[in-house]
């Protein structure tokens, strides 16, 4: 799939903007704060209807403005689909075709785009959300369900808090109420989980062969789901939750002396083993930056397999931040076959043949020019 | 902007109302100038007499202008079997589809820690005392298909359970985390029919 043209209002410092791209590789090239980032998340936005940068919806309207509009025609299956996200005090709405979506979960996956910035390098060494949320993300634009159950989750586990805050205080004392809340967060949880597991087998299933090519042969990579319970990937949903069912049993005590849920998918984390050694604490810079890089690639090829078509690359500053054989790995995974947009200061520091096919697209405080 | 005092009152009335902004209230408020006399005499009178002359069902809190209310008193309903809704207004979709012929218990919301409404907050307490003082069979527990619906249909369940008594949830055919009273009448008969076993 690609993007055939952006239209802006309000959006960050563009107050107005109409572009077409290239259906294959696009350059942004700017100083520093002219725009580049706001272009690639104003993408990233219309895929997801939310920014990879902040939680605050707000800040990506213009100052002074009532509003920001991000409209987007992609191209999909030989389909020409136009996309709609509008952002406001109000809340957002999103429309695709036209039609306004009340479900984000049916909005979400129209524009599969996979974004690779400088802090997505830290993958391995950043904390477990980090992680988390990347498993979130990926697996929600492939499986647009999940982002319903995982929000069903999330609302869930913020009453169970509340209560648990409350026998905790000594507020209330019955428990009936805890049992009915961990039923339903057991329900929530034990299908969020059963999922990841299917998500972490596809994404070794890609990962591995890409980064055993990018370390030319000598690593091996494994990586490994660290859930919050014992429970083994097989497991189907039944297993599943008699596992949480005798875990919360046990921790019920704890979880009211803490007053907060002490398991489940949110508490869970992902770890990478390269050569047997744990990447994170034993692993150099460079071995991090590869396993960040690997899962990444294997993200286009994975959605290419689950979703049917390519999704759009988004390379915000990054390709500065990788060596030049990493760099021409990068580039002819993608060569010819995704749209991507690559964002550079300097566009002297990028050396491969597919720049010969690209359009370069020059930003100065919030204008574009082709 | 500048408006005579009785206008800007009338518009800060109508603002009150849900779904109606400051544009809306305007109009709307230069609209009952045009009305003709009599027709804002009774609209008026209406509003006033809706608010004075409803109180809730004490038993089943539904809203009502006698007493225990209408389907409370109709004898010819099956008083065996109790359909708990979240909101008077679910009672009033519920009966346009004329399926059912038992009697109704309105909770007036559902149970919530994080807003801190509890059991006790709602209208559960007087559901208990009337499983003890009617012979009642079954509940049909139809609060909303969101999370916090799906709870209290929960709790209400489990705390009924001893009893003996049986209980059933309606889910099927209805929106997910939609509002009863947005279902339309052939959905709600088919979540009826599809009730199931909690
Ligand atoms: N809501 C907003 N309204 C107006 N301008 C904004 C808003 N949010 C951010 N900006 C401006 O956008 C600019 C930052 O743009 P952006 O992050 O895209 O820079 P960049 O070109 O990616 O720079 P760098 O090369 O440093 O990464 C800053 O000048 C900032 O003041
Ligand atoms: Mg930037
Ligand atoms: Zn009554």
């Amino acid at each position: 799939m690609n993007i055939e043209q952006l239209q802006l209002k309000n959006y960050r410092n563009y107050e107005m903007l109409d572009i077409s791209f290239n259906d294959r590789l696009n350059v942004i090239i700017g100083e520093n704060a002219q725009g580049k980032t706001n272009l690639m998340e104003a993408i990233y936005v219309l895929a997801f209807s939310k920014s990879h940068r902040t939680p605050r919806e707000k800040e990506l309207v213009q100052w002074e403005r009532e509003y920001a509009k991000i409209e987007g025609r992609i191209t999909k299956r030989n389909q020409t689909i136009p996309l709609e996200v509008m952002l406001s005090a109000k809340g957002k709405k999103a429309k695709l075709n036209r039609v306004e979506q009340r479900k984000l979960s049916n909005y979400i996956g129209a524009l599969n785009v996979v974004m690779f910035a400088p802090e997505h390098l830290s993958l391995v060494k950043g904390p477990p959300q980090t992680r988390r949320r990347f498993i979130d993300m990926e697996l929600g634009q492939i499986q647009p369900t999940y982002i319903y159950h995982l929000g069903q989750y999330q609302k869930v586990l913020k009453q169970r808090n509340h209560l648990l805050k409350q026998l905790q205080r000594r507020q209330i004392q019955d428990k009936t109420m805890l049992a009915v809340l961990t039923d339903q967060l057991i329900q929530h949880a034990s299908l969020l989980l059963e999922r990841r597991f299917v998500f972490l087998d596809l994404l070794r299933q890609w990962t591995t062969p890409v980064h055993h090519s990018i370390s030319h042969g000598t690593e091996r990579l494994e990586i490994r789901y660290a859930p919050t319970i014992e429970v083994s990937e097989s497991a189907n949903k039944e297993k599943i939750e008699s596992m949480y069912t005798t875990k919360f049993h046990e921790l019920q005590k704890k979880e009211i002396e803490r007053g907060t849920t002490l398991i489940g998918p949110h508490r869970d984390d992902m770890t990478f083993y390269v050569n047997r050694k744990n990447v994170q604490t034993y692993g150099s810079q460079g071995q991090q930056r590869t396993v960040a890089l690997s899962v990444k690639l294997a993200e286009i090829d994975l959605i290419q397999s689950e979703v049917g078509e390519y999704p759009v690359l988004l390379l915000d500053d990054v390709l500065s931040e990788l060596d030049d054989q990493r760099q021409s790995h990068l580039l002819d995974t993608i060569k010819g076959k995704v749209q991507t947009f690559v964002s550079t200061t300097n566009i002297n520091g990028i050396h491969h043949e597919t720049l010969r096919e690209a359009q370069l697209f020059r930003v100065e405080n919030g204008t574009v020019d082709t | 902007m500048y408006y005579p005092e009785p206008i800007s009152k009338l518009i800060d009335s109508f603002t009150k109302l849900p779904g109606i902004g400051p544009k809306t209230a305007v109009r709307l408020a230069f609209f009952v100038l045009n009305m003709k006399d009599d027709d804002v005499l009774d609209f008026a009178k209406s509003l006033v007499n809706a608010k004075r002359e409803l109180t809730h069902c004490s038993t089943c809190g539904h809203i009502t202008d006698q007493d225990p209310c209408a389907i409370c008193q109709d004898t010819s309903r099956d008083g065996s079997i109790i359909c708990v809704v979240q909101d008077p207004k679910d009672v009033i979709a519920m009966e346009k589809m004329k399926e059912f012929n038992g009697k109704y218990h309105v909770l007036h919301g559902a149970i919530s820690p994080m807003d801190g409404i509890g059991p006790e907050d709602i209208n559960v307490p007087d559901l208990i005392s009337r499983l003890k003082d009617e012979e009642v069979e079954e509940l049909v527990l139809a609060t909303n298909p969101n999370i916090e619906g799906e709870a209290t249909a929960m709790y209400i369940s489990r705390l009924v359970k001893p009893s003996g008594i049986k209980t059933s949830r309606i889910a099927h055919g209805l929106p997910v985390g939609g509002d009863l009273e947005y279902a339309d009448e052939v959905t709600l008969s088919k979540a009826l029919e599809g009730r199931r076993d909690l």
